[in-house]
């Protein structure tokens, strides 16, 4: 250490405020912003392949082909998961153990998931490594190998595994029971092969791999981004997707949705679930057949408390706190040409028993147009904010715009969604339920079907 | 276990090549396995773990015959007989099926190991 006498109290001084003081007025350069805020999606076509980004600021990129090929695609049962589980898997240029390895390094992450409508293979990475990713994509949709031992080795136990964790599962059943009986064949299939359905008849390597050779051609997916330019993104999909094919081998095509209504009861020990659906609208994408009415209806009855501590002011909550033990959601699940708004209820038999008949009566005095005004404002704030998020969120953003992209319609614009929704009057949003109390309902109940109501004694008719 | 072989390298030499082709099928030949109705691959040992995988590999139509092979093989051997000439092993039957299946996982674990000891460097 320097004695303080070895140096001048002058210098002591200088050097005092080269390391402490710093000016006041002292800035870094402004950092150039690179993207922008705006939450719409530049959409183009790039030799055949459609290409979507988001050019959100951040360091981190958000990259998926997003492929028309959920379970209302499949040509047979499973298919859709085989292909979703061999994503990733050793390819003609590297194996499935370098893929994951190099991704590491790069601090990327790798998923695959599907929708009912949509497959999504998709990877999380920084801003400065969408080369190496966008043609990983790319390698993964047209090299993969789907050799035999990875499908007996890797794949199949997956699968059972996802079977069996359905089983337990009594509210996933419950959603999948309603989807069958209200769409019958293409929606209907359910999003995971239940137990019993026999897989081995329809699923091997050499049927996953015909599925996805119809299913990554070039019409049949969209390469979505969220935090890349959308130069750049295009650059790298036209220099590394030019192998997928331009035609499918043979057209995944499923028949227009049409609605049938009817019930369902399946006897579980593991829980009790309700379902009571009616149809809905179709996502904001379809574009003409998009209902924003039926965004507010379900938020009007919603269920699930937005604060804490509550169970909350929305219909459905106020008719569930009176039994303790139910709890009560609304969900509308909107796909391209079709949709299903669906209310479900779990908890203990007796106390779904009665909430559901409660819920019923609820939907009448909407229909008999006894709301008053504060809840409707509420209700169509509510909705709002509901489609505002889920745009801005980037998951179900990108899955969206994506699946918008390849049935043809549009991509997801945010502001677009906020301003319709708010357009819903209360007149129009009392003829709904009318409407859907007189039509045929979709009720499944899963669990103590000794306790449980049929949709007769609910009073809907099916 | 990928047995030890020259085969590669003298495949590369076409002199070498045509003045080994009479020795290697004399020698096949002399082995006597295809006397009893077995194939080259049939001689693996099998108690390596990469062997048990590779036969798990197996196309099921495969393993039927080579069990049967190996049973066929064995009540032969315990008979002190030869197959009769025209069941014996032919040459052109004679194939690899199981030695790539070996070499494919001996690969992946090479490649494993390779990943596992890797030093990175950032410049």
């Amino acid at each position: 250490m320097i004695s303080r006498s070895a140096i001048g109290g002058n210098a002591q001084l200088a050097l005092r405020r080269q390391c402490c003081v710093k000016p006041a007025n002292r800035r870094g350069l402004a950092a150039a912003v690179s993207g922008s805020t705006s939450f719409s999606y530049d959409t183009a076509d790039v030799g055949g392949v459609k290409v979507a980004s988001r050019d959100v600021t951040g360091p981190t990129t958000k990259l998926a082909v997003v492929a028309k090929a959920g379970t209302r695609y499949q040509s047979a049962p499973g298919l859709t998961t085989g292909l979703e589980q061999f994503a990733f898997k050793n390819t003609n240029k590297r194996s499935a153990l370098r893929i994951t390895r190099e991704s590491e390094l790069l601090g990327g992450q790798l998923t695959s998931y599907h929708t009912r409508e949509a497959l999504v293979i998709e990877a999380k990475f920084l801003r400065e490594d969408l080369p190496y990713f966008t043609e990983l994509l790319g390698e993964v949709i047209t090299q993969t190998k789907y050799t035999a031992h990875e499908y007996h080795e890797e794949v199949e136990h997956v699968i059972k595994l996802n079977q069996k964790k359905l089983l337990g599962n009594v509210s996933e059943l419950a959603i999948n029971s309603a989807h069958g009986v209200a769409f019958h064949r293409g929606l209907g299939t359910p999003l995971y092969p239940s137990s019993s359905t026999p897989l081995s008849k329809y699923l091997n390597e050499s049927s996953i791999a015909q599925f996805a050779s119809s299913a990554y051609a070039k019409p049949n997916i969209a390469v979505v981004a969220n935090g890349a330019s959308q130069t750049e993104l295009a650059k790298w999909v036209g220099e590394f997707f030019t192998e997928v094919p331009s035609s499918s081998a043979s057209t995944l095509s499923s028949e227009a949705t049409k609605y049938f209504g009817g019930e369902e009861r399946i006897a579980h020990d593991g829980g009790n679930s309700l379902v009571i659906a009616f149809p809905g609208s179709s996502s904001f994408t379809a574009g003409s057949s998009y209902k924003p009415e039926i965004a507010v209806l379900a938020a009007l009855l919603g269920g699930k408390s937005s604060i804490k501590w509550s169970p909350g002011f929305s219909l459905l909550s106020k008719a569930a706190s009176t039994f303790p033990g139910a709890s009560a959601a609304t969900t509308h699940f909107a796909y391209s040409d079709a949709g299903l708004l669906s209310i479900q209820f779990s908890g203990s038999a007796s106390a779904i028993r009665n909430a559901s008949s409660e819920a019923v009566k609820a939907l009448k005095s909407i229909s008999d147009g006894s709301i008053s005004k504060e809840d409707f404002t509420k209700a169509v704030a509510s909705a709002k904010y509901n489609a505002l998020e889920e745009g801005q969120n980037i998951e179900a953003g990108l899955v969206a715009t994506g699946a918008g992209l390849v049935h043809g319609g549009k991509a997801f614009q945010i502001d677009q969604i906020g301003k319709s929704i708010e357009g819903v009057s209360a007149d129009k949003l009392k003829s709904v339920p009318k409407a859907l109390l007189e039509g045929k309902a979709t009720i499944s109940a899963v669990g103590d079907l000794y306790v449980l109501p049929y949709a007769e004694e609910l009073g809907l008719k099916i | 276990m990928s047995q030890p072989s020259l085969a590669g390298y003298i495949v590369k030499r076409p002199w070498l090549k045509r003045w080994m082709t009479p020795l290697a099928n004399w020698y096949a030949n002399a082995a006597g396995y295809r006397k009893l109705g077995l194939r080259a691959d049939d001689l693996i040992p099998e108690e390596s773990e990469t062997v048990l995988l590779a036969l798990k590999r197996l196309p099921q139509k495969e393993a039927y015959d080579r069990v049967y092979r190996l049973r066929r093989a064995f009540q032969c051997s315990l008979a002190h007989q030869l197959l009769p000439k025209d069941q014996h092993t032919k040459p052109d039957e004679d194939v690899p099926y199981l030695s790539p299946i070996i070499k494919e996982i001996e690969a992946e674990a090479r490649e494993r190991a390779d990943l596992e000891s890797l030093s990175i460097k950032k410049n």
